[in-house]
This record gives C-alpha cells, sequence and structure tokens, in this order.
C-alpha cells in the first residue's frame, strides 16, 4: 500500500524545551493510525506541524506527496483535521458553521449546499440544523466539530484527541463515524490517551511519551513485546501502601514486575492465575486489603506500562 | 475574494445574532446625538434668554415694559404667576425673575417711587445679561413718560388745558410720538462680522452629530482587536489556518466586514441627521463617503494593531472602550478643540479621531467639498497604511 503519510525526524523545540524530538513514521492509505500516549507527550504538537499549524524545528513531513514546510497551501487541500478544542462559532447554527467552512475549503454554490446536507446527515443532526451550536450538548458539538473537517472530503483526517469530555454515548457514536469513514477508504491519523479507543479502532498504532515514538506497530505486534503475558491489576484500601506491597512481590515464582500506581498494583505474570494465590497471601501477610482484582490479557496499556514503567493515565 | 466575503458575511451574522447589537449599533448613537444635540430644531431657532415676568401690576406702563423686553434681543420674556416664577427659581430651572409689584404706574414712574424686583440664581451669567435687558427696557419706558410729561408741562405753561380730559388726551399722545421717535431712532451700533477664513460659525448640533458618530463608529472598530482575540481563544483562527486559506484573507475578510458595518451605521447615522435634525450633511455627498470611508479604515487598522498586541477578547474590549473615548475626548468629539489649550490642540493631530472630526467640520460647518476635505482623508488613509502594516507584520509572527 502507498504511505500517504510519511514523517521523517520531525522535531519542535520551544526554547531548550523539546515538545517532538525527532520522530518518524508513515500511515498507509486506507488506514487508521492511533497515536497513543499521556496528557503532554507531543501528540498535539505532532499534528500542529503535520497540520502545518506549526513549522516544524527541524525534520519534514509529506502528504499525498507534498511538503508540510515547503508546500503547505497543497497540503492543507489534502487533509481534514479536527482538533481537540470545539473551534466552531457558537452563535452560528450548525448548518451557517458548516456553509462557513465549506467555503473556507474552497467550496461554493450548490455543491456547498449538498455537501453540507451531507455531513448533516451523516453526524446526525439534520433536526438541530438550525438551532445555534452554542444551544448544543458537548456530545452533539464534537459531532459538528467533526462534521467541519469532512466537508471536502479530505484523503487523510486528523483527530486529536476527539472524544475528550464527552458522555459515553456521543463517544460510541464518534467511534463508529471514525469506522465508517475508514470504510469509505478515509485515511484517520487519531490522536488519544484512551488506550481503548487506540485498540477498538487502530490498524496500527504509535506510542508516544515525552516527545518520542517509543513503539509503533499492529497491536499484536506491540504486544508480542511483553510477551504472553498476563496483568493483574490489584485495587486495594485507600490507606494501604501500593509500593510496600509491590516490593513484597519481588521474587515470587512467575511474577515477572510489579508496580505500584495510586490505590492499584499491577503485577505481570506469564500465567495470571499460578500467582494469584501467592498475591493474595502476601498481601495478607502485610495486613494489605484486596478489594478486587482484575486480571487482562496483553493490550496496549501492559505495552505502556512495560515500556515506561508507568500507567497511560500518569 | 469569495472567502473574503464569507468570512465578513460569517461576522456580520454573529455581529448582529444579538438583539442587543442593535443598541449600540444605531438605537444609542441616535439617542444620544439627539438629547446632546437639543432635538430636533423649533424652526425660529430662538437662542435668547429665558426671562420669566410676574405682572401684578397689570397697567400700561407694566405691558409697555414687557412690549419692550419682548423687543429685546437678550431676552426672552414669559409672563407667569408668581408662584410658577418662584417655584421655578427656587428649583433653579429659571436663571431670572422680573417682578413688576402692584401699584407701578405712571406716576410711581415719575415720581420716582416705582420699584421693581429682580430675582437672580448667583454667579450666572445669563441672570447678569437680562438684568441689563431689564433696565434698558425700564429706562426706554422711562424716557418715553418723561419726554410726554415734558410736553404737558411746556403746553400747560403756555396755555392751560381746557379739561382733565384734554390733558389725559394730549399727555398719551404725546407719549405715543415719543415712544414712536424712539423706536425710530437710527442704531447706534454698526456690527461688521469678521471674515477671517477659519472662522467658525459655531453649531452645536452640527458638532454632536459628527462628535457621536466618530465616537460610536470607533469604538466597535477598535474592537476588531477582540474578534482576532476571540478567535485565536475559541481555536476557531487555528482551524482556519489549517483549511486552504491565507492569513492575509482572513485578515482582510475581518476587516473588511467590519468596515462595511461601519460604514451602514454611519449612513444610518448620517440619514438620520439630515432627515430628522435637518442637518447639512447632504451637500456633498461624494466628499463625505470619502472622509467617511477613510475614517474607518484607519480606526479599523488600529483595531487590528491593538489586536495583536493583546491577549484575551476581555483585555481588548476594555481597552478598545478605553481608547475610543480617550481618542473621541481628545479629538473634540465631545467638546470643540477650539476650548483646549494651543498646545492640547497641536498634541491630538496626532490623533485619527481629530483629523475625522475636522473633515467632518469642513463639511458640516464650514461648507467645505471635496478639495477640503482631501487633507484629512490623506492622513486618515496614512494612519491606515501605517497601522495595517504594523499590525499584518505583527500578526503573521504570532
Amino acid at each position: 500500500m502507498i504511505s500517504i503519510l510519511e514523517v521523517r525526524g520531525l522535531k519542535k523545540n520551544y526554547g531548550d524545551f523539546a515538545a517532538v524530538k525527532g520522530i518518524t513514521f508513515d500511515i498507509k492509505e486506507g488506514e487508521i493510525f492511533s497515536l497513543l500516549g499521556p496528557n503532554g507527550a507531543g501528540k498535539t504538537t505532532t499534528i500542529s506541524m503535520l497540520s502545518t499549524l506549526y513549522a516544524p524545528t527541524s525534520g519534514d513531513a509529506t502528504i499525498g506527496g507534498h511538503s508540510i514546510t515547503k508546500d503547505p497551501m497543497a497540503v492543507k487541500q489534502v487533509i481534514g483535521v479536527v482538533p481537540q478544542e470545539i473551534a466552531l462559532y457558537e452563535d452560528l447554527t450548525a448548518r451557517e458553521n458548516l456553509l462557513f467552512w465549506g467555503q473556507m475549503y474552497g467550496l461554493s454554490g450548490k455543491s456547498l449546499n449538498s455537501r453540507v446536507d451531507e455531513v448533516l446527515e451523516q453526524i446526525g443532526l439534520v433536526d438541530k440544523a438550525k438551532n445555534r451550536v452554542k444551544t448544543y450538548s458537548g456530545g452533539m458539538k464534537r459531532r459538528v466539530n467533526i462534521g467541519v473537517g469532512l466537508l471536502h472530503k479530505p484523503r487523510l483526517l486528523f483527530m486529536d484527541e476527539p472524544t475528550v469530555g464527552i458522555d459515553p454515548q456521543s463517544r460510541r457514536a464518534i467511534l463508529d463515524t471514525v469506522k465508517d469513514l475508514n470504510k469509505q477508504g478515509m485515511t484517520v491519523l487519531y490522536t488519544t490517551h484512551y488506550m481503548e479507543e487506540a485498540q477498538e479502532l487502530s490498524d496500527r498504532v504509535g506510542i508516544i511519551d515525552h516527545g518520542e515514538l517509543i513503539a509503533l506497530g499492529t497491536q499484536k505486534e506491540l504486544t508480542l513485546q511483553v510477551g504472553e503475558t498476563d496483568t493483574l491489576i490489584l485495587h486495594i484500601g485507600e490507606h494501604d501502601d501500593p509500593e510496600a506491597l509491590a516490593n513484597s512481590l519481588d521474587g515470587v515464582p512467575d511474577v515477572l514486575e510489579a508496580i505500584a500506581t495510586d490505590g492499584e498494583v499491577s503485577v505481570v505474570a506469564r500465567e495470571a492465575e499460578e500467582v494469584l494465590a501467592a498475591v493474595v497471601t502476601k498481601a495478607n501477610d502485610r495486613g494489605i486489603k484486596i478489594r478486587s482484582i482484575d486480571i487482562r490479557e496483553p493490550n496496549l496499556e501492559a505495552v505502556f506500562l512495560h515500556l515506561t514503567g508507568r500507567a497511560l493515565r500518569d | 475574494m469569495k472567502k473574503i466575503f464569507a468570512i465578513a458575511w460569517k461576522d456580520a451574522i454573529i455581529k448582529f445574532s444579538s438583539k442587543s447589537e442593535w443598541l449600540f449599533f444605531v438605537i444609542l448613537p441616535i439617542t444620544f446625538t439627539f438629547l446632546i444635540a437639543g432635538g430636533v430644531p423649533s424652526g425660529d431657532d430662538d437662542n435668547r434668554i429665558r426671562l420669566l415676568v410676574v405682572d401684578e401690576a397689570q397697567t400700561s406702563i407694566s405691558q409697555q415694559i414687557i412690549s419692550e423686553l419682548e423687543n429685546s434681543t437678550a431676552v426672552n420674556p414669559e409672563v407667569v404667576a408668581l408662584g410658577e416664577a418662584q417655584r421655578q427659581f427656587d428649583d433653579r430651572r429659571a436663571s431670572v425673575v422680573f417682578i413688576i409689584p402692584a401699584g407701578i404706574d405712571i406716576e410711581s414712574l415719575l415720581n420716582g417711587s416705582a420699584q421693581v424686583e429682580l430675582l437672580q440664581q448667583p454667579n450666572n451669567l445669563n441672570a447678569t445679561i437680562a438684568e441689563r435687558a431689564v433696565l434698558t427696557a425700564i429706562r426706554r419706558v422711562s424716557s418715553s413718560i418723561s419726554a410726554a410729561q415734558n410736553a404737558v408741562n411746556v403746553r400747560e405753561a403756555k396755555q392751560a388745558f381746557a379739561s382733565d380730559a384734554e390733558k389725559q388726551t394730549f399727555f398719551e399722545e404725546s407719549l405715543e410720538m415719543a415712544q414712536s421717535i424712539q423706536a425710530d431712532a437710527p442704531e447706534r451700533v454698526t456690527v461688521i462680522e469678521g471674515t477671517t477664513p477659519d472662522e467658525i460659525d459655531y453649531d452645536p448640533r452640527t458638532n454632536t452629530s459628527a462628535g457621536q458618530l466618530i465616537t460610536w463608529v470607533f469604538i466597535p472598530l477598535f474592537g476588531i482587536s477582540a474578534l482576532f482575540a476571540s478567535e485565536r481563544e475559541e481555536g476557531t483562527l487555528r482551524r482556519l489556518l489549517t483549511t486552504p486559506s491565507r492569513k492575509a484573507t482572513f485578515l482582510f475578510g475581518t476587516i473588511a466586514g467590519q468596515v462595511g458595518m461601519a460604514l451602514i451605521q454611519m449612513f444610518l447615522l448620517v440619514g438620520f441627521g439630515i432627515l430628522v435634525m435637518k442637518l447639512n450633511w447632504g451637500r456633498e455627498p461624494l466628499a463625505l463617503f470619502v472622509l467617511l470611508f477613510a475614517s474607518a479604515v484607519a480606526a479599523a487598522a488600529f483595531g487590528t494593531t491593538l489586536g495583536t498586541f493583546i491577549k484575551t477578547a476581555g483585555q481588548a474590549v476594555g481597552l478598545s472602550i478605553m481608547f475610543g473615548m480617550l481618542f473621541a475626548l481628545l479629538g473634540g468629539c465631545m467638546y470643540p478643540l477650539e476650548l483646549f489649550p494651543p498646545a492640547i490642540q497641536n498634541a491630538v493631530r496626532i490623533l485619527p479621531t481629530t483629523w475625522a472630526m475636522e473633515g467632518m467640520l469642513d463639511l458640516g460647518l464650514r461648507s467645505g467639498g471635496m478639495m477640503e476635505i482631501l487633507p484629512e482623508a490623506g492622513v486618515l488613509l496614512g494612519f491606515a497604511a501605517v497601522f495595517f502594516t504594523v499590525g499584518v507584520m505583527r500578526f503573521r509572527y504570532e
């Protein structure tokens, strides 16, 4: 498959602070690629450079064969951007917003009107199209926010954490929309700090942390990096010390790693069932109350934990 | 071009999405202009000082005094009852009250026992002027009576009157003749008006109309800065810059929209001045358009530059109002510049409001045309060029 996006050594510094430290990756035409990482990892800065808002400190990227540094206007014709914040005019209706942004993408006349109708249908807001955006719920605003990015049928759609701060129902609708768009042939670069979203949507995932791309591949390829392991998440009493329990598990047979986080201990083991009894015994020995235990098969959370020693939400 | 129009149209929809915008766009400017300018012209334009007269004598002499006052160029007598006069005086609604008490007749005037009362507000120039007018009226009536009485005395010394009725008739005829001679007396003062070119026949209504127009239009144009700040805060500017549209398109569209709306607002205010207040704005329409356009562009350019120095829309709104009011005050929009010290009059030439106001007064008061307003329009466009250059350069680097 042809690469629609090729990123080579992209770097962005703000004074002495390196927000993005020379990342390199490709996105193939027709795939959903997720950039997964915690807040402040450099996801938005990366998208801002790729959408030609910020000039990179060094490195370059080509989108549809056009360089973001040398031919930004051609790049803008190829991409659609759904920013993290709701970038709409709240005093305009959804339809007026779409008409305005459509004109900014160069649409006009009948094609503009019919495209606006299609997008309103797509985001499920035909009935509310004549209401001002400021009267909408957070989820409805998010849908209009996405709709604007789709108006000119971009080949590559950047979606920067589009589900932040919305209810589960709207989140579900947005994830379904992303899948539908991809089925129609649109390539999507999706940034998120929700592991579940990356897992559900992505053909390939890039894990980014502190401005570096620390892992890249399909989900299967990534989970293989942590081996065929299970993760036990122990939820302990709020007055108990997770650090003490994690330290006590060192040397327990079949326990590969134990990491303490806020109110939890993550235990990586080859087989969860084999270490479960030992873990509970250790907790009882130290008077630590285990409130519940989750057993998780290898996933992106485990990969992130394995690579950084931190949970994704930290 | 389509994108520029789309941006301007979007801003217009947003501006008028709130009904309260009409308040600032047209209702308040018209109300302020109307009230400060003193409303609709009455037609006779009587600028004389209002003088309340209480006529308790109700004699022919008191009537003659009032008649003399009516002919005065300084005061406009208004006969009222004593209670009403006292009330208005106590409420400071009248600066002066002239009371002609009962018993004022020819006898009392001739024997010097006549006394009238004049109530004056303290430290009031109008009251002082009215006092002079009252004294003049009384003197004129007294001198006529003296002349008539002298005529009666001379006649009586030569030949006694047959009866009191004949004497009274002779007196009245003499009085009428004295008054007639007095009325036909030649003017002792000749007034020659100056011909200095800069002399303005100051008209507070024209001045107010021009000043309010500039004030109410400049403040929202300075508010372009808030528009830029708001687009930054809402993230719409970032989004716009990810579309295949240039920064210059955004800037030009935003400014064109605001200037277009300002021109509409100015024409509404000018139309109100012409149709309702009967002002002279329609005499040179092309010159007026050039001046208003140059003024709007200069104000918009200043707003653009201001927008690149501030961070939030809240800051921008506050600064726009502050600069708008300050520039209007110093530019002569609220008080004639002639009331300012010469040094200030020169210093405020760095403000666009001063030039806009000068241009308006050229058209409205000095009967100027295109040639007369070209210097002001040129300076205003110069302001625009400088502020736009700074604004665009700084905007690029944000």
